[in-house]
């Protein structure tokens, strides 16, 4: 019995990933397959100057793949700048110094440039050879091509090294790229893909938690992929707009800003206005991708709930209620009485099923929406041509009821940023080529305000919808000039009061931004963070 | 002449097939990619290669290269010039919304650019190596030399935003109706624009006039006891203005095409800022129909400068 109990504990040791300890050894032809070459390249890089430098201060030197916060444990290797530890490290590892990294980059600022050749010459500081170069062209492929063996290779890709980011809407989005057959870079290992089933296990942060930190435990040893920094997201607000006490939060996505109680100083004919930007330039793009990127997609477009700044789904906005069973794979929403598009027309619970079904189909659509929608029951079939609707969607009056074949753990995370659209501007539009669909001219939206005036690439008008079922905004109209979230006008704009409220990434733009005496700048930590991708994956 | 322009007409057609040609072919072997434009750089590493391949194929960007060029091009010959493939809007329609914007800002400041720098080169050249000469001189070089941009935003940090007496860009704002409401968004990109143009022109008219003043024929005029301002204008400035009709009639593209540089500094909704928008998204129905625009612009606009040559100086004639 006591040698059964022993076994039986030696085996759970065994299975617990995070506390195996990781081989220091090339696993394959391809030396940067070794932990001990990867975790030097950590060590070469100095994080902390370059954010004090480069990056003016405005950003957060990584600690883990996961932002900040109770995700992540305490107890990580920082990997702080130590060159002569990357020395030893390649040394023990039998670096051959003659050998040369490919990097590859495809953010195309100065900014990114400069940080290029900063990581070069640390790498070499520490005995490493390594030349970069942006990707162009057909930039996913080349970027995230998965090998015909998702194990044992080889590559798909042809970079060592790729400098990118992850800016997440869910935290698993972190690391359900690893899983065997998803990766590029990374060969599959049961390892990880027990801790990916842990944590999509539950939606329940309690069970979440430990999780993540099993997970970010692992990988810190492993370091599969070197964390650099954390991007943070500023907030720009005149001082003419007042919120009342409505929240702030990540501004890439959609939450409850409560934008119907804001209030902006009226100008000389009493008018309202609040100026903004990311509005469209040819077409209002279809808000399933960038779900929060461009104005419209916020302020136009309701959702069926709500969530907190910090994306937490709180309570119903389109549904009135909204029930999760208790195994998480039945979820049904209730539409509220009455709610109408901005032409009048009832908005229904057809509308929501054919927005699913037609989300589903096109490629280009928010990665967590994407999983979310595939994992409704008959969801596969319907993609493939084999069914004419997802046979998980029952409609029945105002109640849609989604069944899943797995529980999503991030199925109302999901409702809280998908917007559906009123199906009937859209018969006969292949799903595939929604957004030609002349809709995007002058769309029809469910949310408190209404496209007025369009003149594409000058400014879009909108006024607020009054049979909001969420009460009249209080602001007259809001101005949105044409730009997407990097605008190359937003100082001068700015600086001409022609932007009263917006957000952006651009640490140059925020320090003017900053010296503007009407501008309050708030900055917002986002799961966003920059990285290096290691290929371990051995080479042709 | 109906024959020569005639035969220059007809000559237009194969010359804009073969530029067609050439510029879908630098597209072609321009990096980038349609698709990739469409998806957020933050996404690169989250979106599926496969499920992409889709959206490029349903876009038609699958066929070789060739086999797309042959659909566009059949499809222009037939009055279809296709849709913006970011976008969906037809081309037909981007254009006609973005011409006016660029006629308006490029056709005040071709006009104003060719009084103003024709009066004062010709100033410049019948005073020549006066304080008058010197200065206007140096305000051309300087004019020619210092390129646009800078002019612009140097003119938007202080007409803009120290003075605020004009706004900082765009054409339009809500409420607009009239031209004359639109007026204090013009003033500053056209102005910009002309005076870049107006330096060259300027240049060009001193010179061709100091060139013409020294002619047989303006001593034969003076000799025959004509007014001065008589033998200077009539007959100075009338063979003068021959090459800078050509410089000028070279300009006229800049009717069609945009002046990308101003158009960009000032948000102006034109031509150009389109222009650049679909070469960086790769958006190669719409980059096509501006070539071919500016193309056959080009080509008219050397048509025209010929027939002008040869009505305004006798010693030209048209096809010898």
């Amino acid at each position: 019995m006591k040698k059964k109990i022993l076994a039986a504990a030696a085996a759970i040791l065994l299975q617990t990933a995070s506390i195996m300890p990781v081989l220091a050894q090339a696993t394959n032809s391809n030396p940067l397959s070794d932990v001990r070459v990867r975790q030097a390249i950590a060590y070469a890089i100095d994080m902390d100057t370059i954010v004090d430098t480069l990056l003016e201060g405005k950003a957060i030197a990584a600690v883990g793949l996961l932002p900040n916060g109770p995700y992540k444990p305490n107890d990580l290797n920082p990997y702080k700048y130590d060159p002569e530890k990357a020395k030893e490290l390649l040394k023990e590892a039998g670096w051959d110094s003659n050998r040369e990294l490919d990097l590859v980059y495809y953010y195309k600022d100065q900014v990114t440039a400069d940080m290029m050749a900063a990581f070069q010459a640390y790498l070499a500081d520490v005995g490493i050879k390594m030349n970069y170069r942006l990707l162009e062209g057909d930039v996913p492929a080349q970027l995230s091509t998965v090998p015909k063996d998702p194990v044992n290779g080889p590559s798909a890709v042809k970079w060592d090294l790729a400098y990118g980011a992850l800016a997440a809407l869910a935290l698993q989005e972190y690391y359900n790229r690893y899983e065997t057959g998803k990766s590029a870079y990374l060969p599959g290992t049961p390892e990880m893909d027990k801790l990916i089933v842990d944590i999509n296990a539950s939606a329940d942060p309690a069970v979440q938690m430990p999780a993540f930190h099993a997970i970010e435990k692992f990988e810190n040893e492993r370091v599969d992929l070197v964390p650099l920094y954390y991007q943070q997201l500023f907030i720009y607000q005149s001082d003419r707009v007042d919120r009342n006490g409505g929240a702030y939060g990540n501004e890439q996505y959609s939450y409850d800003w409560g934008i119907t109680n804001w209030t902006v100083k009226p100008d000389a004919e009493g008018k309202k206005t609040l100026y903004t930007n990311t509005g469209p330039a040819q077409f209002f793009e279809q808000p399933w991708l960038n779900l929060g990127k461009f104005i419209h997609n916020k302020i136009v477009f309701d959702k069926l709930i709500s969530a907190d700044g910090n994306l937490t789904p709180k309570a119903g906005q389109l549904a009135e209620t909204y029930n999760v069973s208790e195994d998480g794979k039945t979820v049904s929403f209730t539409l509220r009485d009455g709610i109408t598009w901005h032409d009048g027309e009832p908005i229904t619970v057809n509308d929501v099923a054919w927005s699913i079904e037609t989300a589903v189909k096109i490629p280009n659509i928010h990665p967590v929406v994407s999983a979310t929608f595939l994992a409704i029951e008959g969801a596969k079939d319907f993609v493939d041509g084999k069914a004419q609707h997802i046979s998980g969607i029952k409609a029945d009056g105002k109640t849609i009821t989604l069944s899943f074949a797995k529980a999503d753990p991030n199925v109302l995370l999901t409702f809280s940023q998908f917007a559906p659209l009123p199906a009937k501007y859209f018969e006969g539009v292949d799903p595939l080529q929604i957004q030609q669909s002349q809709f995007w001219q002058k769309p029809i939206g469910s949310g408190p305000f209404k496209v007025e005036e369009v003149k594409m690439n000058d400014f879009v008008t909108f006024v607020p919808y009054d049979k909001y079922y969420g009460g009249v905004a209080q602001i007259d109209q809001i101005v949105a000039l044409p730009s997407d979230d990097n605008d190359p006008n937003l100082v001068k704009n700015a600086s001409a009061h022609r932007l009263d409220f917006g957000y952006t990434k651009n640490t140059g733009d925020v320090a003017a931004l900053e010296g503007m005496d009407f501008m309050k700048v708030t900055p917002a930590d986002i799961p966003y963070t920059r990285m290096l991708w290691i290929n371990q994956y051995p080479k042709e | 002449m109906l024959s020569y322009i005639l035969r220059r007409v007809l000559l237009l057609i194969p010359m804009a097939l073969v530029i067609s040609f050439l510029v879908y072919l630098g597209l072609e072997i321009t990096p980038g990619d349609p698709v990739s434009y469409m998806i957020p750089p933050d996404m690169y590493g989250s979106m599926d290669p496969e499920r992409l391949q889709a959206l490029r194929e349903s876009l038609g960007l699958g066929q070789p290269f060739i086999v797309r060029y042959g659909i566009w091009l059949w499809g222009v010959l037939h009055g279809n010039f296709g849709y913006s493939m970011s976008g969906g809007v037809p081309i037909s329609t981007i254009v006609a919304d973005r011409l006016p914007a660029t006629l308006e800002l490029s056709g005040i400041a071709l006009v104003l650019s060719t009084i103003v720098g024709c009066v004062l080169g010709t100033i410049s050249a019948l005073r020549r190596g006066s304080g008058t000469d010197n200065s206007l001189t140096v305000v051309g070089m300087l004019g020619v030399s210092i390129p646009e941009f800078f002019f612009g935003l140097v003119a938007i940090l202080i007409f803009a935003l120290n003075l605020q007496w004009l706004p900082v860009g765009g054409r339009t704002l809500p409420g607009y109706v009239t031209f004359w409401d639109r007026l204090p968004h013009l003033v500053m990109p056209a102005l910009v624009l002309s005076v870049t143009m107006t330096a060259g022109v300027m240049r060009y008219a001193r010179s061709s006039m100091l060139d013409s003043l020294n002619k047989e024929f303006i001593r034969t005029a003076r000799s025959k006891g004509l007014p001065e301002w008589r033998v200077n204008l009539l007959h100075g400035f009338r063979v003068a203005l021959t090459p800078v009709i050509v410089l000028i009639g070279f300009r006229l593209p800049v009717l069609i095409g945009g002046s990308v540089v101003i158009e960009q500094v000032f948000q102006w909704p034109g031509i150009g800022n389109e222009f650049v928008a679909a070469v960086r998204s790769q958006d190669y129905p719409l980059v096509m129909m501006i070539a071919l625009l500016s193309v056959v612009a080009v080509l008219l606009a050397s048509l025209i400068v010929d027939v002008l040559t040869a009505l305004i100086d006798p010693r030209v004639r048209l096809g010898r």
